[in-house]
């Protein structure tokens, strides 16, 4: 979470955080404001890709809440990014049907040869990988892996998986984490 | 267009039925492309776009739509084609550069090679009728009826298929007291994984004095495996609204919930959308269809905590705080959601309601088995021949699932196992394929129905792994709110771990049983109180397995484990 405070706040980010608080989470009583945190928190990620200190300070300003409570939500859920990633962000499935097709050579094909563990960010900048323990969904591409929330690559072994990181990396950065949506 | 009486609705069904029925008269070609997250990641976007550049740049006079998902993963991307030649057509793996060929075929009138089947009792030609395939023949599509046939996105497709029917049977024609009976009657059990009854929950939210109260559904599905509820969202949304405006009319509340794991983005989407479209029809909001009744539905998201599943932590949840249970009583159905009275209900549960005040409670209770009644969602994974999602007959045999829907094990894979109940029970090995799937069957066997999601592993899978693996994901999960389960399942990790590096002794198959019996016995949630139990039955059915990587030496005794943090790896 301290990381953070040396990024530079780009003004039209700030914008953008403070539309879309203005547009979506209009609270009618202080019970309704509470109920909209993790969404409120949900969408200011998916702007930005994560949720930096300041957008943190909006929020809670936002909904009448305290930082220190937000704070205690980000910490607590699995989703949510309290530092910058790099170009690229990684999902990479270890449900139970990725597990028993193999993930676990992902995760370790990360350690040995990229240097990363669960929410790390490679030395370059290039990506960020997440471990989802839970489920993508689509058990029937398994071992599976999605990058920035849109593009996924399936049955996996630790060829093609080097292959996807080296595809993606290729096509150059993603600017808007939203528009995937 | 807001609807202020029942007259105004029925009109509104004509219209849309209308409508509806001009999509498959065969007077014109209709394409529908299924359309949902699973098929997002098998390129169906890139051949919508196909087939829309084709029809505008008018390879073909036909009419693009987009449908949910229907389950069958497998055939993903598919498009169905309905129009003057023949029955409509289910086409599997379509991908943006087959588009040409198939336009090509369409515009002659004939049916392109690839085809799945025709959705027709009788074969076209020599493509067969997709209900002669076990995957489809053999299931109960209640839930699952419009799933990758209607457009998720229109209330009137819903409403075309019956939709908001049993709102208005239940509004204009029943009292709460009689829905709730219908409930009882039907005996849905909670799908969800406890299987407690809904009916008898329900009433007890009505009796409850002390307002307002609320209706909560729990789609949060943080477990590995299971994409039931997500899919059902995804593919028709307003059947899950429907369901939860029903439950709010039975108890007596003027506002639901629907929790939604926040990383289910399109699933929260289309039931945002649905949500509005409710209200624009004046079926949700004040005096709804001039009855005088008000009723309200938000849809609230998670942040990828599986604890969140469990009740009471779904409720701080959806209060803003930190996912962590407490103990009970009080229960929530007495203080739930801001301390008022909450009826929790599964969205698979609830999504059965319509069909249960549509056709009688008696009808549903008549479907499955005598105590776990109506259909159940299942997802099945692993090294099988097709993958998906299916909605069976409670009761039908594991075997059967396994090996005629799915169409058994892939080539050259030989079954070793199959994991139950998510990441909450133990596994079930061949000789036991024959339980069937229903609520109370695989209890004596250690297994459990929960949510409907299993997974089979084959000979590569090494059972200690794979414990290792499940017992690793209920102590990344623990909330750590109380120590059996914030401390107790990193040990038996560390145990598991001490095995897999050769460091095992037989004594410590002992301490795992020691220490697993612990937390089950003193976890205050759910959670804690099945964490270690896929240990247990991987140890019970693979002992040789276990027992193979120890070492024999018996002089230096096993050191207890040393209790570490669950952030630790």
């Amino acid at each position: 979470m301290a990381q953070d405070v040396d990024t530079a706040v780009n003004a039209a980010d700030t914008d953008r955080v403070r539309a879309l608080l203005r547009d979506n989470f209009q609270p009618q009583d202080h019970e309704e404001a509470q109920e909209l945190i993790l969404g409120a928190l949900q969408d200011v990620q998916h702007l930005l890709g994560w949720v930096p200190l300041w957008a943190t300070r909006l929020v809670a300003e936002h909904l009448g809440v305290s930082e220190n409570r937000i704070y205690g939500l980000l910490t607590f859920y699995a989703d949510f990014r309290t530092s910058q990633p790099g170009h690229h962000f990684m999902l990479l499935c270890h449900g139970t049907a990725c597990f028993v097709g193999g993930s676990q050579n992902l995760i370790n094909e990360l350690r040995d040869h990229y240097g990363i563990a669960d929410s790390e960010t490679t030395s370059d900048g290039e990506l960020t990988v997440q471990v989802v323990n839970g489920c993508l969904g689509v058990c029937d591409l398994a071992p599976v892996i999605q990058f920035d929330h849109q593009n996924y690559y399936g049955k996996l072994d630790v060829e093609k998986f080097n292959e996807a990181i080296a595809e993606v990396i290729r096509q150059g950065p993603v600017e808007n984490h939203h528009e995937a949506h | 267009m807001k609807l202020t009486n029942r007259s105004q609705f029925d009109q509104l069904v004509t219209t849309a039925t209308d409508a509806f029925s001009q999509l498959s008269d065969g007077t014109k070609w209709v394409i529908s492309v299924g359309m949902s997250e699973c098929s997002f990641a098998k390129g169906a976007k890139d051949t919508f776009q196909a087939l829309n550049l084709g029809i505008t740049m008018g390879k073909v006079d036909a009419t693009l739509r987009q449908v949910g998902c229907g389950g069958w993963c497998w055939a993903e991307p598919f498009i169905t084609v309905s129009g003057p030649a023949h029955p409509p057509i289910i086409y599997a793996n379509v991908n943006a550069d087959d588009v040409p060929e198939l336009m090509q075929s369409i515009q002659h009138g004939q049916p392109h090679g690839s085809a799945l089947g025709v959705i027709a009792d009788q074969p076209f030609g020599d493509i067969p009728s997709i209900f002669d395939d076990p995957f489809f023949g053999k299931q109960r599509r209640i839930l699952l009826r419009e799933c990758g046939f209607i457009d998720p996105y229109s209330i009137e497709e819903y409403i075309a298929n019956g939709g908001y029917s049993a709102w208005t049977k239940a509004l204009f024609d029943m009292s709460p007291e009689e829905v709730i009976e219908e409930v009882k009657t039907a005996n849905v059990r909670g799908r969800g994984g406890a299987g407690f009854p809904a009916g008898i929950k329900w009433e007890s939210g009505r009796r409850t004095q002390a307002w307002p109260k609320y209706v909560a559904c729990n789609s949060h599905e943080g477990e590995p495996n299971v994409y039931k509820d997500r899919r059902l969202i995804e593919s028709n949304p307003h059947l899950v609204l429907e369901g939860i405006m029903l439950g709010c009319y039975g108890v007596g509340a003027e506002r639901g919930y629907n929790y939604v794991g926040g990383e289910h983005i399109l699933a929260v989407e289309r039931f945002k959308h649905a949500v509005a479209q409710a209200y624009e029809y004046g079926l949700l909001g004040e005096n709804v269809l001039g009855t005088g009744l008000t009723f309200d539905v938000r849809t609230r998201v998670g942040g990828g905590a599986y604890i969140c599943g469990e009740g009471s932590a779904m409720m701080y949840s959806i209060m803003g705080e930190r996912g962590q249970p407490r103990t009970k009583p009080p229960r929530s159905v007495e203080e739930g959601l801001w301390r008022r009275p909450t009826v929790l209900n599964n969205t698979e549960t609830l999504a059965s309601v319509p069909s249960i005040i549509r056709n009688g409670g008696e009808w549903f209770a008549g479907i499955g088995n005598e105590k776990s009644t109506g259909t159940k969602l299942i997802t099945m994974q692993g090294p099988l021949a097709r993958l998906g999602l299916v909605e069976i007959e409670m009761g039908a045999s594991l075997r059967e699932v396994i090996f005629d829907m799915y169409g058994g094990m892939a080539e050259g894979k030989v079954l070793k196992g199959v994991q139950t109940g998510g990441v909450s029970a133990g596994p079930l090995v061949e000789s036991q394929l024959d339980v069937g799937l229903d609520f109370d069957s695989m209890k004596p066997l250690n297994g459990m129905l929960g949510s409907g999601g299993f997974v089979i592993f084959d000979e590569s899978v090494d059972a200690v792994e794979f414990a290792r693996y499940l017992m690793a994901f209920n102590r990344y999960e623990s909330c750590s709110k109380c120590t059996p389960c914030r401390l107790g399942n990193p040990a038996l990790v560390e145990i598991v771990d001490r095995i897999l590096n050769g460091n095992g002794r037989m004594s410590d198959l002992d301490l795992i049983e020691r220490t697993a019996n612990h937390v089950i016995g003193l976890s205050l949630c759910g959670l804690g109180q099945v964490a270690p139990v896929p240990l247990q039955g991987m140890i019970e059915h693979f002992r040789a397995d276990f027992e193979s990587k120890m070492v024999n030496e018996t002089s230096a005794p096993p050191r207890e484990p040393m209790l570490v943090h669950a952030a630790d790896d």
